[in-house]
């Protein structure tokens, strides 16, 4: 489904990402986990084309997407669930999530996706009316993975789910991704903290600044508690 | 004698508050959504006066005719400035200066066109609607009421469009947070020039309806926008509600002054007002950016 | 041990920006050649014209470094400049015509009643951020025009200005003399402006204030107390620029309400911006360029205010700089010395051939 080839890319002046080799298969959950500052999130920006890439590949369902505008990235599905959730504050909960459709073919079918999100997520339809600043930091991480579902996603890449949320909000939120992924969903998830992402992962990537130095299957690699300590902290 | 004072002093308020509102609500539409203070605005309007004087005077057209003209013209005019001088530095450090700047700038040349153009002498441009109604010896004119009801229905219109049509709300996200725009592939940068173009037309609309009470001349569009700076800024930065709300706060201020101070503390008067405001509330009334304070 | 309490002040590196030091020798020499100039113009016939050239120069300069050091250095975006400059000139003229005081006395409170007219618009205004600055002194400027237009007769004059003011009394002498002391006057005043404007900009207070300007909360970190230092800018910029419309009053035996045109305005803008905004040579380089492009093309007439705001909107967006880095660049590139030795490269010869 989404390949990446030897993909370099950085901000002015600096390189963050040297050489970053992945793929997620169809309904595969693919886990990179990296300490901050390591480049998980350029990674997630610079596949979506929110940042230019130096050099590589990134390749979706057979499509060279890596030169890609941002916005036809997004017509082709694959969606980015931003860390720190960036919802639109002054607006209500159905109106963030349909912002999430807003994108041509997307924006016809956007009623019957709403429904189909709050199939997921019940309390979101409870709370419809709500403004997303007045959402409790669960609540807008929950909104912010029901907006992204909207678009009509083929891929989900989520950036750090449990940034800033408490202990019951963090099971919530990883709960509802489990439930996406067993929908069939692709997911890349960028993670700090492996406690949460046993159910979800079906392999997992380490990343250290910039590069992938591990990779395996998730069974093993989130067992090894040594390996994990030593590198996460 | 009283009573007379009264309705002028109110329905100068009125009036005038309906007249800030609609030129105030433009600058705070550009504002919300490019963070832009658009200080060619004045020039704007006096683009869509001096259209409209121009269909009738030279084309011999009805106003009618000169009325959309004008409404038009401004809106290219608006979305011609995006695209010459706001879109290359969008995104650019320097684009507060740049954009304060050349929007003067533009402004100046506007006035100075109009200037070569038309003469410096007064124009007079016709009403849509003439006449009016003597009403205890206040003279209530029809296109005094046309500009009321005009200028609640464009904020009607405008509130209606930016909550439920697709491009408002794509307006309000943009204003709102940016970068999550960009990531629901909202395409930002023609966003804004939406937003001008439509704030062009709004104030050229105010050029075409205003101007018949006044002599245009090229500097007629200086005023105004002095008006709609405070009036937006009164009212909050960026919000709708707050134009209009302001818009009829200052404006009711300021004809009350004038009726019963007289003419020479109006400006003054609205003067002390805005900085009081700004001591007491620096976002205005329903404004939700941040204002650093020293 | 004891912490030092005061704000760490930055030094100001000579050694790399060799234009910074202003040799005597090339100081002297300007001036001297200043000094010199009108008695050698006058001679020629177009001379008188060009001394007048140049005396309005040196105001025009003055006006435009003033307005420099507020909005291209201290970014605060004021548009009460010419404000101040009318206040300046109205006080003069007001105190030399209705009080029948002495020019060169009534003239010392031009600059004084400017900056008090300032620092009254700058203790609310200055607080807060770029916009409200603009609103605010656009709304001062406009208060200040109409109050000159419609105010009481001392003033206004009937809505034209001050006519009557008396000039300099310079004593019983030629007209030619005459005009080389109005522009020695006007020379000494230029000098002191443009020594005060070098001095804070190359003070730590101006890299203080550039440092604010490029990054807000690493100077205010620092210790910078950014209210105060904008304050004592727009201080700084309403004396000299009170000073300048004073002289101008009496210069020219009047004040018209016409110095509140919006054409004043860009002409000032256009120097500033032309020049090179935020630099210290630029608006003096402006005002020259203005002004003498202002006599080339004597015949536009109206199409000049047209000409020069097309061309201050599309420098702001495309070359914001301006000409004086441009003309900077070439210098260095061309003319200027070679860059000092790497100081490394110098310990270790010094250190090669010491230790051997």
């Amino acid at each position: 489904m989404l390949e990446i080839r030897g993909l370099h890319a950085g901000y002015a002046g600096s390189e963050v990402l040297h050489g970053i080799d992945l793929r997620v298969g169809e309904g595969e959950g693919v886990v990179v986990l990296g300490p901050n500052g390591h480049g998980k999130t350029t990674l997630l920006r610079a596949i979506t084309g929110l940042l230019p890439a130096r050099s590589g590949e990134v390749l979706f369902a057979g499509q060279d997407i890596t030169r890609w505008r941002p916005d036809v990235i997004v017509a082709a599905g694959v969606i980015h669930i931003p860390q720190g959730d960036l919802l639109f504050p002054e607006m209500t909960v159905r109106e963030n999530l349909l912002m999430g459709a807003y994108h041509g073919p997307t924006w016809a079918g956007r009623k019957a996706r709403l429904s189909r999100v709050y199939e997921l997520f019940p309390w979101l339809e409870n709370r419809a009316g709500q403004l997303a600043r007045t959402l409790s930091g669960g609540e807008r991480r929950m909104l912010a993975l029901g907006r992204g579902l909207m678009a009509q996603a083929k891929i989900l890449l989520i950036d750090e789910p449990s940034l800033g949320l408490a202990p019951l909000a963090t099971q919530q939120i990883y709960a509802s991704i489990r439930t996406i992924k067993e929908g069939g969903m692709p997911l890349l998830l960028a993670d700090e903290n492996a406690n949460h992402v046993n159910g979800l992962a079906d392999r997992v990537y380490l990343l250290e600044t910039g590069m992938l130095v591990r990779e395996g299957p998730a069974e093993q690699l989130l067992k090894d508690e040594a390996l994990l300590e030593s590198y996460l902290g | 004698m009283h009573n007379t004072q009264l309705v002028q002093a109110v329905w100068g308020g009125v009036l005038f508050g309906s007249v800030y509102g609609l030129m105030a609500l433009g600058l705070t539409l550009v504002w919300g959504a490019v963070r832009l203070l658009n200080l060619a605005h004045g020039a704007i309007f006096i683009v869509g006066a001096y259209t409209a004087y121009w269909v009738v005077s030279t084309l011999h057209m009805p106003i009618l005719v000169a009325l959309p003209a004008g409404v038009l013209v401004a809106a290219i005019f608006a979305a011609l400035m995006h695209v010459l001088f706001i879109r290359p530095v969008i995104g650019k450090p320097g684009f507060d200066n740049a954009t304060l700047v050349a929007t003067v700038g533009l402004s100046i040349s506007v006035s100075a066109a109009v200037l070569i153009i038309f003469n410096p002498e007064y124009k007079v441009v016709p009403p849509v609607l003439s006449g009016s109604q003597n009403v205890v010896g206040v003279q209530i004119t029809n296109q005094g009421l046309l500009v009321i009801a005009t200028s609640l229905a464009l904020f009607a219109l405008v509130y209606l469009f930016l909550t439920y049509s697709r491009q408002g709300m794509a307006i309000r996200a943009v204003s709102q947070q940016r970068d999550a725009a960009s990531l629901m592939a909202i395409p930002v940068v023609r966003t804004y020039g939406v937003v001008i173009a439509i704030s062009g037309a709004l104030a050229g609309l105010a050029g075409v309806l205003l101007s018949p009470f006044f002599f245009l001349n090229p500097s007629s569009g200086f005023n105004p926008m002095i008006q709609a700076l405070i009036v937006t800024i009164f009212g909050g930065l960026g919000s709708v509600r707050g134009a209009l709300v302001a818009g009829f706060v200052l404006g009711l201020f300021e004809s009350f002054v004038e009726v019963y101070l007289g003419v020479a503390w109006a400006l003054p008067g609205v003067f002390l007002l805005i900085i009081l405001m700004l001591i007491v509330r620096p976002n205005g009334l329903f404004g939700i950016g941040e204002v650093r304070r020293l | 041990m004891a912490v030092r309490a005061a704000p760490a002040r930055p030094e100001v590196d000579r050694e790399a920006t060799p234009w910074r030091r202003l040799s005597l020798g090339t100081a002297g020499g300007v001036l001297l050649f200043g000094l010199v100039l009108p008695w050698l113009l006058v001679r020629l016939d177009i001379g008188n014209f060009l001394v007048v050239l140049l005396i309005l120069f040196f105001m025009q300069a003055v006006v435009a470094q003033s307005w420099n050091l507020i909005m291209g250095y201290g970014g605060i975006y004021s548009f009460a400049q010419v404000a101040l400059f009318a206040i300046g000139g109205w006080t003069t003229g007001v105190l030399a015509h209705s009080l029948g005081w002495n020019p060169f006395a009534s003239i010392l409170f031009a600059p004084v009643v400017a900056t008090a007219a300032a620092l009254l618009i700058g203790l609310p205004t200055l607080r807060l951020r770029g916009t409200y600055v603009v609103l605010l002194t656009l709304a001062f400027h406009e208060l200040t025009r109409v109050f000159a237009i419609t105010g009481p007769r001392f003033i206004s004059g009937g809505g034209y200005g001050l006519t009557i003011v008396p000039g300099f009394p310079l004593g019983n002498v030629s007209n030619d003399q005459r005009l080389i002391f109005l522009y020695y006057i006007a020379m000494v005043i230029f000098a002191i402006a443009t020594f005060v404007i070098w001095r804070v900009i190359y003070s730590p207070l101006g890299v203080a204030v550039t440092a604010l300007r490029d990054s807000e909360t690493y100077g205010v970190s620092r210790g910078i107390n950014q209210f105060r230092v904008r304050l004592l800018l727009f201080a700084i910029s309403a004396f000299f620029t009170g000073l300048a419309g004073g002289y101008m009053t009496h210069y020219s035996t009047g004040i018209s309400t016409s110095v509140f045109d919006l054409s004043r305005l860009i002409d000032l803008l256009a120097m500033i911006v032309i020049g090179g905004w935020g630099t210290f040579m630029g608006p003096i380089l402006g005002a020259g360029i203005v002004i003498g492009l202002d006599q080339a093309l004597e015949g536009i007439g109206d199409y000049r205010a047209l000409a020069e705001g097309l061309i201050v909107a599309l420098i702001a967006v495309f070359a914001p700089q301006g000409l004086w880095p441009a003309l900077r660049g070439i210098y260095d590139r061309f003319l200027g010395p070679e860059p000092a030795e790497p100081q490394l490269a110098a310990e270790a010869e010094a250190d090669s051939s010491a230790g051997g």
